[in-house]
């Protein structure tokens, strides 16, 4: 294989691996690194100047670790997080549960929120209710928007909802943002950076 | 003497690895402290000036982190060999935080050559 083949067949597997990332910037990555293989494999042999970069699929593991993590401890925004935290998903299972968790704890977080948004328009609907299930087990029912509060059902806050709901919800949310940062710092602090 | 390269854990002593993955970021702030360098540039500085033997798997993934933590920003140059070259420069906050870096790195050194002297590693 020419030196030229060798070259364009490495960053084609390389633009495979950085699949999902943005076509600007994988032009850039790409652009740079053939750069870099051009200048130095002037003064030896390209085959050694490839090895040195390690596997394309490799490196591209790197450059979408690193960006996507990046981006995401840089960000406080939970959309934008979550976005990262998709990609980060996408790659490994740490990142897979990081995102579970996440999404678990924005949607509580929103429902308590709603649910306090809710009240002052329909009090009789929005609310945390405590009613008893058909086998006489106490059961805890938060209902938002339109729907019967149940008959037996028991509402434990009352307007109270509002503040506590948007208190609870609000901190949820942030709390829900501090984690995943917490763990997106851990995960980076633990791979450090990558070797070769 | 010659030195480790930076990621081989299993040939090295794996906390001396550590030590220096640790110091790779300030490294790179610091090359680009006198002004705008490319890729191979950075290596070559790191390689000549520091300890610091990279792999350019390890650096240009790197480079587009600090310039994703917008620490970095990047212009492409023509050159003369025919090859575009994409070159970085340090953003004002990229500035900040290598002198951050640099006050923390001289605090804790000089604490532990403090700590180091009975070793006989403080008068040297």
């Amino acid at each position: 294989m020419t030196d030229s083949r060798a070259t364009e067949a490495y960053l084609k597997r390389l633009r495979t691996g950085l699949l999902g990332v943005d076509d600007g910037e994988v032009r850039e990555i790409l652009e740079e690194l053939r750069s870099h293989i051009l200048e130095k494999a002037a003064d030896g042999d390209v085959g050694a100047v490839l090895a040195a970069m390690g596997s394309p699929e490799e490196l591209a593991g790197r450059y979408l670790t690193d960006s996507l993590l990046a981006r995401a401890s840089g960000s406080r925004s939970p959309l934008r997080l979550l976005r990262s935290l998709f990609r980060w998903a996408s790659l490994s299972l740490a990142g897979f549960f990081v995102l579970l968790g996440s999404v678990l704890g924005y949607f509580t977080g929103g429902v308590c929120i709603l649910v306090a948004l809710c009240k002052p328009f329909h009090p009789n609907n929005a609310g945390l209710w405590t009613y008893r299930d058909a086998a006489g087990d106490l059961g805890i029912s938060v209902r938002l928007g339109y729907g019967n509060a149940p008959g037996v059902g028991l509402d434990l806050l009352g307007w109270w909802i509002v503040p506590v709901g948007l208190v609870v919800g609000c901190g949820l949310v942030m709390l829900t943002t501090h984690c995943a940062l917490w763990c997106v710092s851990r995960y980076r602090k633990s791979r450090a950076l990558p070797g070769s | 003497m010659k030195t480790q390269a930076v990621a081989e854990p299993e040939s090295g002593d794996k906390w001396e690895v550590q030590l220096r993955k640790g110091c790779l970021e300030l490294a790179i702030l610091a090359a680009l402290w006198g002004g705008k360098l490319y890729g191979l540039e950075i290596l070559r500085r790191l390689e000549s000036d520091s300890a610091l033997i990279v792999s350019e798997g390890t650096v240009y993934p790197l480079l587009s982190r600090l310039k994703a933590l917008e620490l970095l920003q990047s212009e492409w140059v023509e050159s003369e060999s025919g090859h575009p070259r994409k070159y970085y420069v340090l953003t004002a906050a990229g500035k900040q935080r290598a002198l951050e870096m640099a006050a923390t790195w001289g605090r804790f050194s000089g604490s532990m050559m403090r700590l180091l002297a009975p070793l006989g590693m403080g008068k040297r």
